[in-house]
This record gives C-alpha cells, structure tokens and sequence, in this order.
C-alpha cells in the first residue's frame, strides 16, 4: 500500500478505491421476456441495485416502455446491491453470478411482506 | 472490501506437488519454448551487432561527413576513419507478472497461465540475456522469483509454488505501482545502466481488472521511465466465453448531463495499449515475438 501511496502522490492522483466490477450473466425462465441472443457475462459495477439492472435488462430487451424486473440470484430475491449480497454471501467479485429476472410483481408494495 | 474471505486460506502449494507440476508444464512446452527462444535471438541480434563509428585517424571505412571539414582544414583535420566498435552491451530486466485471482482458477486460465510462465520463463533463461521476475499478484502482489536470482528448473519449481489461483481481487492498479517501483530498485542496482538497461514486464491475467482509469495512467508513468508493458490475456475461452465478447455496462453522464447507461466492449477500454489474447499455448511463441519485435523497433528507432 505504501508505494501505491508514493507514486500516487508524486502524480498528484487521488487514491480513492473505485467500485468494484463483478461478471453477471443474466436469464429468464420465461420466453416472453427472455433476451434475443445471449449477451453473454457483462461486466456492472458491484454498486447497482435492482433498479438500475432492470434499466440494463430493458436495454437488451430494447422494450419500448420499460419493464419492471426482479432479480434472483441463487435463489433469493435481490434487495440490496450486489456489493453488499456479495459480502453477505461470502462471494468474491473474481467469479461469474447468475442472475435471473423476473417480472415484478406489481404493486412493489406487496414485496415488503417477502 | 476488506471484510471478503477468501472461500480457502491462500495455500501455498507443497514443494512436491510445485515440483512434478514445473516439470510437468517443461515438457509439455519444451518444443515451443525452443522455438520461441529462436526467435527472440533473431530479434535480439541485430541490437548486439558491432556498428561503425567514431573519428579516427586510420580505420575501416571513411566518414563521408568528415570529408569536406578534412579538405577546407587543409587535410588538417584528419580524423575521417571509422571502426568498427566494440558490440554494444545491454542489459535486460524481464518481469513476469501472473494473475494469481480466482477468476483465474474458475474460468480454466489457471493452466494457460502455467504453460505461458513455463515457455516464457525458459525461453528467456536460455536466451541469457538478462534478469528474470517473476511476481504473483491478485489482492497482493508478491515477488516469486527476485532479479538477482538465477533460473533453473528448481527455481521454476519454487515459483509454482506461490500459485494457488485463490485470491479474491484482481488488482492491476497496485500491480503496475509496485513493478514500477521494483524497477526503479532493480534499475539502481545494475552498475552503469543509463540508457542500456532495457526492463520489459509481460503481465499474463486473463485480463478482468477494474480502475482503467488510473491504471492507464500508472501505464503512462512506465512509459515515460522506459519500462514496456506488454499483457497478455490468457482466454481459456471455457463455456465459449471470449473476452473478445464481454460487454460492460456503463452507468455515465450523457451530454446534458443525465445519467444514462451504456453497453460498451470490454476491451475497447482496455488500458494497456499493447496487449495480445491468447487462446492457447502453441500461438504465443508467435503473437508474443512479434510484439517484442515491434517494441525493440520502437526502442531502436528511438534511443
Ligand atoms: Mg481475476
């Protein structure tokens, strides 16, 4: 850590840690919002939240009015960000999640009784 | 992210299993790593070849420049001679520096990573031309085999041992901070480098790092102290999984301000501006030697 600290000083670079990044390949079970062709895994900052990949799915689904999802990761409903599921979970960011979508369940009311 | 266990404590692998592993990998690559040594040693010999130079009163061949002074000094100033001088020594500092992240291990770049060390490190050992490093990096960076050591086959052996493909960042930045100031020790240490100290770092990772950014700009800073960074990217391309593929989703401010994603290729951001991707073994005596050709052009042309 020190000469991290000397180089970056002697740029004149603050050191703030960046977010970090974690490979998510995403799927549906059902055909009717599953995604054109297989992206692949995408590579998101650990910050996002369910919000922000509903934004993401909807890009690849290029949805002409956005659809809200919910995202399942083994098993269990997204309710934080994926830096903090990860933390919970004891995962490392160095591996490929497999996260689910599915429509959400509407009004988002119902889903604090989860 | 400090509070993130690694899944298994970092286990430094036994002497035994480091040892039928180095060997195991030495042989598979015995025939590539010759060949690659043969290559390089074309590359290398036409900047350890003998020029001509100089003013000297007698020599080999006559220095055209000298001509016209020597004629308009009334064959006064008679130093019109070159000779041929002594080879130019270099020496070179070669740093190996392998992704020791689990990213590796779980995505099968593991293996490509130890064929790759195993060619590269005894290509470079039999071509003798100069120090070779090597370092493990992933949350930490750590140094497996120092400059000053001597290569061999037990020191490969001792280098395996310091890979379990376990650790659970990848952090290039730290990775390319610590080289340069290894470098900057290494280069002091050589009596009389100056210009003819060449340091290379060959980073094998199967290349998923984040902070671009600021890594772009450690890369510059190399650069700039004439260390060349060449990354290779070991795609073990497991369930048809290129990095040639991978996208990245971008959440960036848009030109009136509003914050708007977007799904970019991956290595279009990629900060290392020479890199290769590999996806097997036998290709890289041949994409490596052509990017060591063209930085030793460059490094030629200019100096
Ligand atoms: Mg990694």
């Amino acid at each position: 850590m020190a000469t991290e600290t000397i180089i970056a000083s002697a740029n004149g670079m603050a050191t703030p840690d960046p977010p970090s990044q974690v490979r998510v390949q995403l799927s549906t079970r059902h055909p009717d919002i599953s995604l054109p062709e297989n992206p692949g895994p995408i590579l998101v900052n650990t910050n996002l939240r369910r919000y922000a990949l509903s934004t993401l799915v909807n890009t690849l689904l290029q949805s002409e009015k956005p659809i809200p999802f919910e995202f399942l990761i083994n098993g269990t409903f997204l309710r934080t960000s994926l830096d903090e599921y990860l933390t919970a979970n004891g995962i490392s960011a160095e591996t490929t999640l497999a996260v689910e979508y599915v429509r959400a369940i509407i009004p988002p009311l119902y889903l604090a009784s989860f | 992210n400090t509070h993130l266990q690694p899944a298994f404590e970092a286990s430094p692998r036994s002497a035994e299993d480091a040892r039928r592993l180095w060997s195991h990998y030495e042989s598979l690559t015995r025939d590539l790593s010759l060949s690659l040594t043969e290559q390089l040693r074309l590359i290398l010999a036409p900047t350890l070849a003998t020029k001509m130079r100089g003013d000297f009163r007698t020599g080999k061949r006559l220095n055209i420049k000298r001509i016209i002074p020597y004629i308009a000094s009334q064959y006064k100033r008679d130093k019109i001679w070159m000779r041929r001088s002594s080879p130019s020594k270099r020496n070179y500092q070669i740093m190996l520096a392998v992704d020791d992240s689990k990213s590796m291990g779980e995505s099968g770049s593991g293996q490509l990573a130890f064929e790759t060390l195993a060619l590269v490190s005894q290509s470079l050992s039999m071509l003798e031309v100069g120090d070779i490093c090597v370092l493990g990096f992933g949350n930490e960076v750590h140094v497996a085999h120092e400059f000053d050591k001597t290569f061999s086959s037990e020191a490969g052996a001792q280098i395996f041992q310091h890979f379990g493909f376990q650790q659970t960042k990848t952090n290039v930045r730290k990775l390319v901070a610590d080289s340069i100031t290894l470098f900057r020790e290494a280069r002091r240490k050589v009596f009389n480098a100056g210009a003819e100290l060449w340091q290379l770092e060959l980073i094998i990772s199967d290349g998923v790092c984040e902070d671009h950014e600021t890594i772009r700009r450690l890369v510059r800073q190399a650069q700039e102290e004439r260390i060349m960074i060449v990354f290779v990217i070991v795609d073990a391309l497991l369930k048809g999984e290129s990095i040639m593929d991978m996208k990245q989703a971008v959440f960036e401010p848009d030109v009136i301000g509003e914050t708007k994603l977007k799904i970019k290729r991956y290595l279009d951001g990629f900060p290392f501006a020479y890199y290769l991707v590999v996806g097997d073994v036998r290709d890289l005596p041949g994409v490596l030697a052509q990017a060591l050709r063209q930085w030793f052009a460059e490094v030629v042309e200019s100096g």
